[in-house]
Order: C-alpha cells, then sequence, then structure tokens
C-alpha cells in the first residue's frame, strides 16, 4: 500500500463544513481497520453528498448514509475478525464452505457463524428457553446484587480529582476514626503547606415550613470551599462562595439536590432566588446540584446543602455557645485536598503537629490518644468502621450470587454437552469434509455466546424491575431515605463480562468434549457406541452433583436464617405495645427547655383524651429504635471499670405514662407521676439489669446515684426490656422523667382500641392543631418501628431463600434436562425391556435409578459444605446454631424430593413409549 | 514456489471496475460502478480489505489525492491495475470460457 491516508482534517480554521462526518459515522468507523477508517468516512460523506443528496434529497441522503454506514462497518468488522479477506470462492454448501477451508476462515464467517447459531437454537425452541431461563436467572441475580454494591461500595463520587482527596478524622482513644469539631477546621484549613483546600460538612436534620405544617428533611452544613473544593458538579446556578462562610448566621442561602428540586420544584430553573423557609427563616436558593452527585453517603441523600455559618440555625439544642466555636464538640466529616507533591503520610504528620498544638491551648478537649488523623479517600468507601462491617457482608453476597450463577452455567454446560453428543453425527461429517477441530470449536462457541449474551441481557432486564420493586420499599425511619439502586456503565459492563465471561468458559469444556472424537466410528456406527460418550456422560454427572451440592448450601443457609427470623420475632422485648401508634417532635429552635416541658405535659394530656385512647405518653427515644442515648453514672459504693470515670447506662426521658403504654412492669418502688417536676427532688429509675448488678441482693429503691453534679434518687425498679437489639444480654438502663428534663426531640405514643394507622394520623392531627410550627418528622406504627430493627435479618432471610429457591429451580431443571436425555438415548433399550415384558415401575427405576445416585451424592458434598459454610454466617443468627438439626435433615428432605420428583416426570413419559415405535425409530 | 491462485468473482468485478474508470477509479466511483453494472450493491467495508490483498498480490496499485472539501477535508485512494492485473484477468476469464465451450446457448432458440 502506497503510504496511509492523508490526515488532513478539515480543521476548526474552515468556515461551517456542511462536510462534518456526524459523530455516529466516526463512531461506526472504528470498527474497521485503523488504514480504512478515513477513506470510509470520505466515501460515505462525498457519495451521499455529491450523488444521493441531488438526485434523492437530503432526508434520503441522510437515511442511506446511515444505511450504508452500518452495513459497512459489520461487513468490515466481519473481515477483520476473519483476518483477511476472500478466498476463491467454494462450491460447497455455505454452512461447511468456512469450515472447510484450509488456512485462515473465509469471507464472512463470523457472519456465518452467527447464522448458523440462530438457527440451530430456533430449531430447539425448548432447549434455547431453558437455557435462556437458567442464565437470566444466574446473571440477574448478579447483576441486581451487584448494582447495590455498586451504589454503595464502589461507584465513584463525581469529584475532581478524587486522587489527590484524603479523609480527615479525630481518632478517639483506642484509635477509632471519628468525627471533628467545626471549631477545629479553621486550624485545620490552615495547613495550607500541606493542603490546597479542606472542605467540612456534616449531616442534620432541618425542619421545612410548608403549607401543611412543616416537615422534616435531611440537610448538610458545608464549609464555604464545599462544591468548588470537591468540584460538585451542578445541574443549575452555583455552589457557595467563600464571603458566605464568613459571618455566622448572616448568609441563608442553600444549594438543593437534583431529587428535591424535582420533586418540590418541579425541575424549574426559575428555582433560584427563590425561598424556602426553615423553621420560619426564609433560605434563599442559589444553585442545583447535577443529578450525578447525590452526596458524600450512599443512601443518604440530603435534599438541601447551607453553608456552616448557618450551622446554629440547626442545632437541636439551643445553647449559649455556637457550634462553630465549641471545640469539644465533634460532629463533622473533613475532606482535604493534597498540595502537588506531598504525601499522605507527609499530611498526616501536619495533623499530628496541629493535634499537639491545639492539645496545649485546649487540654480540657484533646484527651489522650486522641488526634487528628488522614487516609486517602480511594482507601474509605464510606467510613472505615462501616467498611469494617459492610465489606464482608457485601462479599458474602456476592459470593452467594456467585454460586448462584455457577449452578445457572453448569445447566447451561450440561445442556451444551448433551447437545454436543446429539450432533456427534453432524460434527463428524463436517470434520471427515476437513473442518479444523478449532473451527468447529469456534462454531458451537458462537452459539454459546449468543445464547449468554442474550441470557445476560433478559437479565439485566430481570435485574431492573427486581431494584425498580426494591427501590419503591418505604424504610420506616424518621426521615424519607431513597434507596436509588440504577444501573449504571459499571452495572452494565459487569453484567457484560459475566456473560461473555460464563458464555466462553461454560461453552468451551463441551465444545472441546464434543469434537474430541474419531470420526469413522460415529459415521459407521449407530447411536449406541459413540465413542468419548463415557466422558461426556461422567463430566455431565459431575455438573449434576456439583449443582445439587451448591444449591443445598444456600437452601441450607436460606433455612437458617429463616429459623432464626422466627426466633427473633418470639424474643420477648420485654414491653407489649402492638396496637400503638407514634409521631416523632423536633422541637428545637422553637421551645426553650421550660415551654417544652409545658408542651410536653399538655400533649400527654391531649394525646390521653382522644377517643378510644387508653394509655399516652411521651418518650425522647423508643427502645429497639434507631437512636441511642448512653450516659455517665456515679453510683456510691461501686468503683467504676478501670480506666473510667463513670458506669455507663442507657438512659431514656419519658412521662408519667411511659411504663403503663409500653406494658412495662414496675417490679419494685413507683413509677413516674405528675408530683416528678422541675423543683422537687430529681428522680429516677433503674432497670433490673442495673439493679441486679450494682445492688446485688438489695433493693435499691430510696438510694442517690449521681449523674454529672445532679443527686438523683432512685424511685422504682423496671423490668428490663431489649434496648438496642433483640440478641443484646441485659443493659442497665436509667429512666428520667421528661418533666426534669429536657429532649428535642420526642416520640408521643397512644393506644387504644383502635387501629395503629388511625391513632398515627389523630396524633398528627392533634400536634397540628397544637402548634402548627412544631416540626412533625414521621409517623409509625410500633409494628413499623420493630420492623427497622427486624429489617436486617429479614432480608437476609427473604434474600437467602429467594436465591436458594433460584438454585434449587436450576438444579432441578438440570437434573430434568439429564434424566430426559439419558431416556431418550435409551429409548430403544427401554423399548425392548418393555416388549420383553418388564412394567412400568422397573422402567421407571432403572432410569431414575442414576439420577437418584447422582442426587444422593450431590446431598452427601452439599451437606459437608454447608457445615463449613453456614460457620461463616454464624454471627448473623439469633437463638440458632449453625448447625441446626432440623435444618439440616429439613432441607435436604425437601431437596431430594422435589429433585427426584424433576428426574420421576421425564421417567415415567419414557415408560409409556410404544415398544414398536421406539424400536422402529432407529 | 509461488502458486498462482485464480481470482475470486469479487476480485474480479473490482478489477474490472477498476479498469473501467481509469483515472476516476476510487472508494465511490468503483462502488456506484459495479452497482450501475450488475445491481449488486457492495460495501465499502468489503472494498477496502479486498482491495489491499489485490495491492499485496502486486495486480493494484494505490495512491492518495489530495483533501477535498466534500470529504470533509479526507482524501480519496486512487486505484490503478498494474499489467499483472491485466493479466490475472485475461487468464480468469480464458478459464471460464474454456469450460463454457460447448455449453453456450443456442443464440437462436433463446430468442
Amino acid at each position: 500500500m502506497s503510504g496511509g491516508p492523508t490526515r488532513s482534517r478539515g480543521g476548526p480554521s474552515r468556515a461551517p463544513d456542511p462536510w462534518r462526518a456526524p459523530w455516529w459515522l466516526t463512531l461506526l468507523s472504528r470498527l474497521l481497520p485503523a488504514r480504512h477508517r478515513q477513506l470510509f468516512v470520505g466515501d460515505l460523506l462525498e457519495e451521499s453528498s455529491c450523488f444521493v443528496r441531488p438526485a434523492r434529497g437530503a432526508a434520503a441522503a441522510r437515511r442511506w448514509l446511515w444505511r450504508h454506514a452500518w452495513r459497512g462497518a459489520v461487513v468490515g468488522l466481519a473481515y477483520r475478525m476473519s483476518g483477511g479477506g476472500m478466498r476463491g470462492a467454494s462450491r460447497l454448501p455455505a454452512r461447511t464452505r468456512g469450515a472447510a477451508g484450509g488456512g485462515r476462515p473465509g469471507f464472512g464467517s463470523v457472519v456465518q457463524d452467527l447464522r448458523y447459531a440462530v438457527r440451530t437454537l430456533k430449531g430447539s425452541p425448548g432447549f434455547t428457553a431453558i437455557a435462556l431461563l437458567s442464565l437470566a436467572l444466574g446473571i440477574g441475580a448478579n447483576t441486581a446484587i451487584f448494582s447495590i454494591i455498586n451504589e454503595v461500595l464502589i461507584r465513584e463520587l463525581p469529584l475532581r480529582e478524587p486522587g489527590d482527596l484524603v479523609e480527615i478524622y479525630t481518632t478517639e482513644e483506642g484509635g477509632e476514626y471519628s468525627t471533628s469539631s467545626w471549631a477545629d477546621y479553621p486550624d485545620v484549613s490552615a495547613l495550607t503547606e500541606v493542603f490546597e483546600g479542606v472542605t467540612g460538612y456534616e449531616l442534620t436534620f432541618a425542619s421545612v415550613d410548608t403549607d401543611e405544617g412543616s416537615q422534616s428533611r435531611m440537610a448538610e452544613l458545608v464549609s464555604g470551599n464545599f462544591f468548588s473544593e470537591l468540584g460538585v458538579p451542578m445541574a443549575v446556578g452555583r455552589g457557595f462562595t467563600p464571603e458566605e462562610d464568613q459571618v455566622p448566621g448572616r448568609d441563608a442561602v442553600m444549594v438543593l439536590s437534583h431529587r428535591y428540586w424535582r420533586e418540590s420544584f418541579g425541575g424549574s430553573t426559575g428555582v433560584i432566588g427563590q425561598t424556602l423557609r426553615l423553621k420560619g427563616r426564609p433560605f434563599t436558593v442559589v444553585g442545583v446540584a447535577s443529578e450525578r452527585f447525590k452526596g458524600l453517603w450512599p443512601v443518604l441523600t440530603p435534599d438541601f446543602w447551607t453553608p456552616r455559618m448557618m450551622a446554629d440555625h440547626f442545632s437541636l439544642f439551643a445553647t449559649e455557645s455556637s457550634l462553630l466555636d465549641s471545640r469539644g464538640s465533634r460532629s463533622m466529616f473533613m475532606k482535604g485536598r493534597l498540595r502537588e507533591g506531598v504525601s499522605v503520610d507527609q499530611a498526616r504528620e501536619a495533623l499530628a503537629a496541629l493535634t499537639e498544638r491545639l492539645r496545649e491551648i485546649y487540654p480540657e478537649v484533646w484527651d489522650e490518644g486522641e488526634t487528628l488523623e488522614a487516609l486517602s479517600t480511594l482507601d474509605v468507601r464510606i467510613h472505615p468502621l462501616v467498611d469494617r462491617a459492610v465489606v464482608p457482608v457485601a462479599g458474602l453476597l456476592m459470593a452467594v450470587v456467585g454460586l448462584v450463577l455457577l449452578i445457572a452455567c453448569t445447566n447451561l454446560a450440561g445442556f451444551l454437552l448433551a447437545r454436543g453428543t446429539d450432533r456427534q453425527r453432524d460434527l463428524a461429517v463436517q470434520m471427515a469434509l476437513g473442518a479444523r477441530r478449532s473451527r468447529l470449536v469456534r462454531q458451537m462457541l458462537t452459539e454459546t455466546l449468543l445464547l449468554s449474551i442474550l441470557g445476560g441481557a433478559l437479565g439485566v432486564l430481570l435485574a431492573y424491575w427486581v431494584l425498580g420493586v426494591f427501590s419503591r420499599v418505604e424504610l420506616p425511619s424518621l426521615i424519607t431515605l431513597h434507596l436509588d439502586f440504577g444501573l449504571d456503565s459499571n452495572v452494565l459492563l459487569f453484567a457484560a463480562v459475566v456473560s461473555v465471561g460464563a458464555g466462553l468458559f461454560f461453552g468451551l469444556l463441551p465444545a472441546l468434549a464434543s469434537t474430541r472424537t474419531d470420526v469413522a466410528p460415529v459415521l459407521k456406527d449407530e447411536s449406541g457406541a459413540v465413542a468419548g460418550g463415557r466422558r461426556r456422560a461422567f463430566l455431565r454427572s459431575v455438573l449434576v452433583v456439583t449443582q445439587v451440592a451448591v444449591s443445598l448450601v444456600l437452601l441450607v443457609s436460606a433455612g437458617l436464617f429463616v429459623r432464626s427470623l422466627v426466633n427473633a420475632q418470639s424474643i420477648d422485648p420485654g414491653f407489649h405495645a402492638p396496637e400503638a401508634g407514634m409521631v416523632w417532635l423536633d422541637l428545637s429552635g422553637r421551645y426553650g427547655a421550660e415551654e417544652a416541658r409545658v408542651a410536653y405535659r399538655e400533649l400527654e394530656e391531649r394525646a390521653r383524651a382522644l377517643p378510644a385512647v387508653k394509655a399516652a405518653a411521651l418518650a425522647s427515644r423508643l427502645p429497639l429504635g434507631q437512636s441511642v442515648g448512653t450516659t455517665g453514672v456515679t453510683i456510691p459504693g461501686v468503683e467504676p471499670p478501670p480506666g473510667r470515670e463513670y458506669h455507663s447506662a442507657d438512659i431514656t426521658e419519658v412521662s408519667p405514662g411511659y411504663l403503663d403504654l409500653m406494658r412495662i412492669p414496675v417490679l419494685s418502688g413507683r413509677g413516674f407521676d405528675a408530683s416528678d417536676v422541675e423543683g422537687s427532688e430529681p428522680v429516677v429509675m433503674v432497670n433490673e439489669a442495673m439493679a441486679r448488678r450494682f445492688w446485688p441482693g438489695e433493693d435499691p429503691v430510696g438510694k442517690v446515684i449521681e449523674r454529672g453534679s445532679t443527686e438523683l434518687r432512685i424511685v422504682g425498679v423496671t423490668r428490663t426490656t431489649k434496648v438496642r437489639t433483640l440478641g443484646e444480654a441485659p443493659r442497665p438502663q436509667i429512666l428520667l422523667p421528661l418533666a426534669q428534663e429536657y429532649s428535642p426531640i420526642v416520640a408521643v405514643l397512644a393506644r387504644g382500641r383502635e387501629p395503629p394507622e388511625l391513632v398515627v394520623n389523630r396524633l398528627r392531627g392533634l400536634v397540628r392543631e397544637y402548634n402548627p410550627d412544631i416540626s412533625l418528622m414521621s409517623g409509625n406504627t410500633m409494628e413499623q418501628h420493630l420492623s427497622l430493627m427486624l429489617l436486617a435479618p429479614k432480608a437476609a432471610a427473604a434474600l437467602l431463600a429467594a436465591l436458594g429457591s433460584v438454585a434449587l429451580l436450576l438444579a432441578s431443571i438440570g437434573l430434568y434436562g439429564l434424566v430426559s436425555y439419558t431416556v431418550s438415548r435409551r429409548n430403544r433399550e427401554v423399548g425392548i425391556r418393555v416388549s420383553l415384558g418388564a412394567d412400568h415401575g422397573d422402567v421407571i427405576r432403572a432410569l431414575v435409578g442414576g439420577g437418584v445416585r447422582l442426587v444422593a451424592w450431590g446431598i452427601a458434598l452439599g451437606l459437608l459444605l454447608a457445615l463449613g459454610a453456614t460457620q461463616l454466617v454464624d454471627r448473623f443468627l439469633y437463638g440458632v446454631g449453625a448447625t441446626d438439626p432440623l435444618t439440616f435433615i429439613g432441607v435436604p428432605a425437601l431437596f431430594a424430593g422435589i429433585t427426584l420428583l424433576a428426574a420421576y416426570i421425564p421417567a415415567r413419559r419414557a415408560s409409556r413409549v410404544d415398544p414398536v415405535e421406539a424400536l422402529r425409530a432407529e | 514456489m509461488t502458486r498462482r491462485r485464480s481470482l475470486g468473482e469479487f476480485e474480479q468485478l473490482l478489477l474490472l471496475a477498476v479498469l473501467r474508470l481509469g483515472e476516476e477509479a476510487y472508494g465511490v466511483t468503483v462502488r456506484r460502478e459495479i452497482e450501475r453494472r450488475t445491481g449488486r450493491s457492495v460495501s465499502l467495508g468489503a472494498i477496502y480489505p479486498t482491495m489491499d490483498r489485490l495491492e499485496e498480490k502486486g495486480l493494484l496499485t494505490s495512491c492518495m489525492g489530495e483533501p477535498t472539501g466534500e470529504r470533509g477535508g479526507r482524501s480519496r485512494r486512487y486505484f490503478t491495475v498494474l499489467p499483472a492485473g491485466v493479466e490475472a484477468l485475461h487468464r480468469a476469464r480464458a478459464t471460464f470460457l474454456a469450460m463454457w465451450e460447448g455449453l453456450e446457448p443456442d443464440p437462436e432458440s433463446s430468442t
């Protein structure tokens, strides 16, 4: 060839160019070898504009270009893949022409293979349907799980050069990474020798005033450089400016999340300059973040961002000192951008030096062992602590769905092996005609790949549907969480790799096995004595045993989780109010402690006066909820644990009606009553677990404990309830009267004869009527409140049960296929047996016998594997051992029943064959 | 040892089209010439690799023209049949005619 094409494209200097190639044409041309691309584009452009357009018009020319570009690109690709051009035209029939060609595969052999594959698959619709179903289930399960993991752990945030970012934490004693203080933020920002910029952010609740009262929303306080420094993409408007980061409380501005913008403003660009009222103060919208930026945390997408200078407006407690100044109050996270050439270690050193300086100035808040630390953002998925818990679960999940895929692929491989045997004679003919083995293998692989890609596409659709259902599930939490699991390019790439990988890997083995054949005996012989048949039969058996074993492992695990869930639901949490409803309120900012106490009393009285209500109460937090409070108490005569100044106990502030409402019995002494108010003697109730630990064998009623500088008189002992989790050992807990304490967030609860949903609505109405400015966070029934606690075990049980069932279905399909196939191979034998007088039972036994042996082997192997595998899930189980006998006997029994049925059905059909027909068929 | 391969049908079509077009033989014109004469729509994706191979065999040569505006500043690749190409075409024709000898339909009966 005389040199490459001249690359003198029309540059920008050329005036508006009517001949510019459309982007899709350039893209399509990439399918051709590099040396043909410019020619291809040039020729097509020239012909469409100089010949087609003058003759047939512009629209026709565009259609012509589109059609010819596609055709040319596909044909070019086929040439490229077949490694060259056309050989002399062969006179062999189209099917064998490519196969019989001596040297490199001939023209269009790829296209030809594809056509052949489509024809074969159409020819056996039953096989195709089952194979596609298997693959779609396997790949669908993998894609769905992967997209969740992708959303939570893998998806990279759309930030500018994330490689330069570090996470900055304040470590607690013991080295645990924790939150930092806004007051320390300016000092960290001042480390300009290592950081180009430092951003701070903190998730918080915000109540938005609407026409129907106020609504709780999730917001994030951020430093002024948050959007610019991180490079957060914006959809409309701007991020915050440095000026908005200067004066506390001055700049009431906000940036909306894309979702909130769409929901509340209909996605109108006129939103800029509009205001939202938060606790009475108008905030001006200055921008909307891009749809790609869903915040820095998975699942927790804030509805809007506001500058940190507005922090005190969101604070739950009206305190003397600003959140921005209190060094000890650590609630925010920081990210720093390293200067060019600065390593994470250098940043760490600078932070350690800063810690020492701060420790000298503020020794009261910087305890020994606490220090500022940096970790590369790329090494942290969510937060080091969370990662440690989440990553193993994610790994376990992927392993489980991987097993399901393995079973699906084993099915596919099994079917292909069987078909390879059927096609033996066909293949032998082609080989006798001189087709190379590699060529035949390629032909069979094309077929498998087509299957696996189609199956993968179906699987992605399936996953999309499942995730859609999943995303609509509402979590019963204080505020609305958005489970937004989409199919992004990562997920699609994953599905594509899995599909193609599965097709190649599981197609290659059967293809090689089927083509390992001596031509002569097959051509001469009848179906009985196929060479290599024994090896293939063995391979198929191995596949079935593997399938049975693997699906048994999944089903046994699912069984354990279901048992554990049943156990968890039957654990007595120590309280019982299933008919109760509740609404959560946020009084912060509107009520000081004094007014709040009045409101607590009045709200409880009004709730009790609701129709059909028998009990009503207020509580700062509820057992088995999301919020847990712990406090330090001093107990005269009992030494605190070594190294500590206090005993720690869980704490809840409640109104007098609480114990009655929750049906928690008072074991000794009394509950709170109207006499326990501010100004009277501070009182406390302790639970039985606390009484036993600190006053064993004694009644603590009347004794005094200290919390901070306050002496609290113990007036009663309650029964111990579960506080954090159902599985926990009894924990010490104290109850304080709300009338002597203050909590900005409280639940108003009531129960009576009416259904809990109605109670929730009545409570909502009551609060609105009492004061429309009170921010209503959420309303739940007690059942919904508790369901969140059981969410994880329920999800695990449901997921494993679903995957286990899919696995069982797949294994049954596999076994059914194997037995049907064996039966079809032994049709003649069955015919002889029947004609010699064998009855149906004998025939069925003979045919199913093989299947039974395989299932037995599979179950034995599966049980062994399950014993090992369930040790891994032991710590997720409630009150059921990892070797629970009921599960280990029940599941295999169920399993054996179903799989044997799968073997029995085709065998029974075979036993009905007409012997004459069967013998004549050969 | 060089084995003389006979020309494939598509190769013959291309060589003949290039011969007919003379100085004006490049992708667009070759494609249109074949389409006009035989009614076969040929794909550019097939023309380029086949031309490459004919060139490798020494039957054809090509050179790049000046960039032109109607191609968005891209160049044409002009083809010329070499003497060996002409010879190969003659040989192919002779082979065919030899095989046809005696099988020609009677001109009188065909009308």
